[in-house]
């Protein structure tokens, strides 16, 4: 169950209030959801317009440049002397829903509110000759706290074998996904920014939950141009570390952060192909760990999450480009402490499988349109689901569709590379919410239609 | 002085020559077409704009220069700067259909292109970035 993604209002929060009590266990630490990957100190860095790396002219979707430059450990440089590896970034946005929040959340209103989502400083760049860093520090201006957002700091180098040749680094990292080349898994998938106002996606598997309350070690390479591998060890953050990072909403001393067994293991491999009119990759993916009670670590709830994953981008002259990003996971949870123990599962073993895809059109760089869908089915679990669920359920499915103009990001665009923006408008629908077209609003203890939640969101994105 | 005027005019006729030798190579290459074989193929690293660098140095005026020698680019590889090339468009058609067999140690991350039309096309519209 996710946490990362949980919205800061709505009903779904006193959902997430009651599965902090029953996962306590899981509650390793929430982030909050934030979008990352508007960094024109790379443009700076490179000299290649933010274009050249993103579709759209903006983060965060990879182009096979992109990629390149991140495997490469955001090392790559135009040799034009050393850069500052400083940005910044904003997002401000508008949220409407369909019906009213169940509540408003503190300092806002139960509809139409406008925020300061985030306003984030990036140490994003070449560190030295193979190191280098994307660390993102964010300020919430819904939560009204700043917390270590993101934090990948790589080492990479070219290493040659024979006739062939690849990348190989290691990672340093506080979220599994975050390392990924390709915009298929959790942190760079579609919906890029979401806002907080809004009720999510829907119950998420652990491998997508962990940003910010983790800490690990990965090593990849891009072999060949073609294969890409990794492998990964993750710690938990002590409940004293997550405070000082202030990342965790729920690391606090009435709730129990949560650690792993051992360690969480992560896995990737991944086939990538680019024809440079066109690009593709196929992949599988995995994350394995234990999660205990921090305070009572007496047993243990085990979750195995294998996902499978595939992209295509037809890039051609960039006049018109498309791309398809599409992923499936399939969890399997073990919850002998939330079972056994805590007594508040009613399985002893529990399934969460999600279904995520989204599709692009771009014009001229600038203009773009992108149909999202997003379905996350589990086992009926009275204990988990049932008071809010009226089958029990935390199935959950909908859409997102937006439409966004980029003015500026391209070559010879004004003020580039410093001045980058992007507007859109976002509405994503609910054609399920826990369990089916209606659920249960335990804050009013009333009948709420999923289609309620339907929520439009007007924003902004600023780069600089 | 006499002697500066005839350094001059050999180098104009010189430079003409490599330039009407290079047209004439490219009697098969269609400038429109190599556009979009640039914006698809090179244009991540290399500007259109006429004597910008990015990731790669610019490639305006590149018939008859030595190689590695934009005065303003300082990402040249040692390789391409001690390759002793002086590009010709036969010299580039061998290049960007093979980077690493011309430049063995070179820095341009590039697989080649295959199609000799597409090649011949690109070639074509790079010489109009003048």
């Amino acid at each position: 169950m996710t946490l990362i993604n949980l919205p800061r209002g709505g009903s779904e929060r006193h959902w997430a209030r009651a599965l902090l009590v029953v996962l306590a266990s899981l509650t390793l630490a929430a982030t909050f959801s934030a979008p990352a990957g508007a960094v024109p100190s790379y443009a700076r860095q490179t000299g290649s317009e933010c274009a050249a790396c993103h579709v759209g002219s903006f983060g965060p979707q990879l182009t096979p440049y992109g990629i390149a430059f991140k495997v490469g450990g955001y090392t790559d440089t135009d040799g034009q002397g050393t850069k500052v590896p400083l940005s910044a970034m904003a997002v401000a946005n508008w949220t409407h829903t369909a019906k009213n929040l169940p509540e408003a959340p503190e300092h806002f209103s139960d509809n139409n509110n406008a925020a300061l989502q985030e306003a984030s400083l990036f140490l994003a760049g070449r560190l030295t000759e193979h190191v280098g860093s994307f660390v993102q520090a964010t300020y919430s201006g819904v939560d009204r706290k700043t917390f270590l957002d993101q934090l990948d700091v790589r080492y990479a180098r070219t290493l040659a074998i024979g006739e062939q040749q690849g990348v190989v680094g290691l990672s340093i990292n506080n979220n599994p996904t975050l390392t990924d080349p390709f915009n298929t898994l959790a942190q760079w998938r579609f919906p890029y920014t979401a806002s907080d106002f809004g009720f999510g996606t829907g119950p998420a598997p652990l491998v997508e939950s962990l940003g910010g309350s983790v800490i690990g070690v990965n090593a990849y390479t891009l072999w060949a141009s073609n294969f890409y591998a990794e492998v990964g060890a993750y710690r938990a953050l002590s409940s004293g570390s997550v405070n000082w990072m202030n990342t965790g909403q729920v690391a606090t001393q009435t709730v129990d952060p949560g650690k792993f067994s051992g360690v969480g293991t992560y896995w990737r491999l991944a086939y990538y192909k680019d024809m440079k009119r066109d690009n593709f990759n196929v992949g599988v993916f995995g994350f394995n760990a234990g999660v205990q009670s921090a305070e009572d670590p007496s047993s243990t709830d085990r979750y195995q999450d294998i996902g499978i994953d595939a992209s295509y981008q037809f890039l051609g002259t960039r006049e018109h480009i498309f791309t398809a990003n599409a992923s499936y996971v399939w969890e399997r949870q073990k919850l002998d402490y939330s079972h056994d123990v805590l007594g508040a599962a009613d399985n002893a073993k529990d399934r969460l499988n999600t279904f995520r895809l989204a599709t692009s059109y771009t014009y001229e760089q600038t203009w773009g349109a992108t149909l999202g869908l997003f379905n996350s089915r589990g086992t009926a679990d009275s204990g988990l689901y049932g008071s809010v669920s009226y089958n029990d359920r935390p199935n959950t499915a909908g859409y997102i569709l937006q439409a966004d103009w980029t003015p500026w990001g391209k070559e010879g665009s004004w003020g580039a590379p410093w001045a980058n923006a992007r507007v859109g408008l976002q509405y994503t629908g609910y054609t399920r919410y826990n369990g089916g077209s209606h659920y249960i609003d335990d804050v009013n203890g009333s009948d709420r239609k999923a289609s309620d939640n339907n929520t439009t969101m007007l924003f902004i994105w600023l780069a600089i | 002085m006499n002697r500066n005027r005839f350094a001059i005019i050999t180098a104009l006729i010189a430079g003409g020559l490599i330039l009407a030798a290079g047209r004439q190579a490219l009697a098969g290459g269609d400038a429109r077409r190599g556009a979009d074989v640039f914006a698809e193929e090179c244009g991540d690293c290399h500007s259109k704009i006429p004597g910008r660098s990015k990731k790669g140095p610019t490639l305006t005026s590149v018939v008859g220069r030595k190689a590695g020698s934009v005065a303003d680019f300082s990402g040249y590889s040692e390789a391409m700067k001690d390759s002793g090339i002086v590009w010709t468009v036969e010299k580039i058609d061998a290049y960007i259909a093979a980077p690493r067999k011309v430049v063995p140690g070179g820095k341009m991350k590039y697989d080649g292109l295959a199609d000799a039309a597409a090649r011949a096309d690109v070639i074509a519209y790079v010489m109009t970035l003048q």
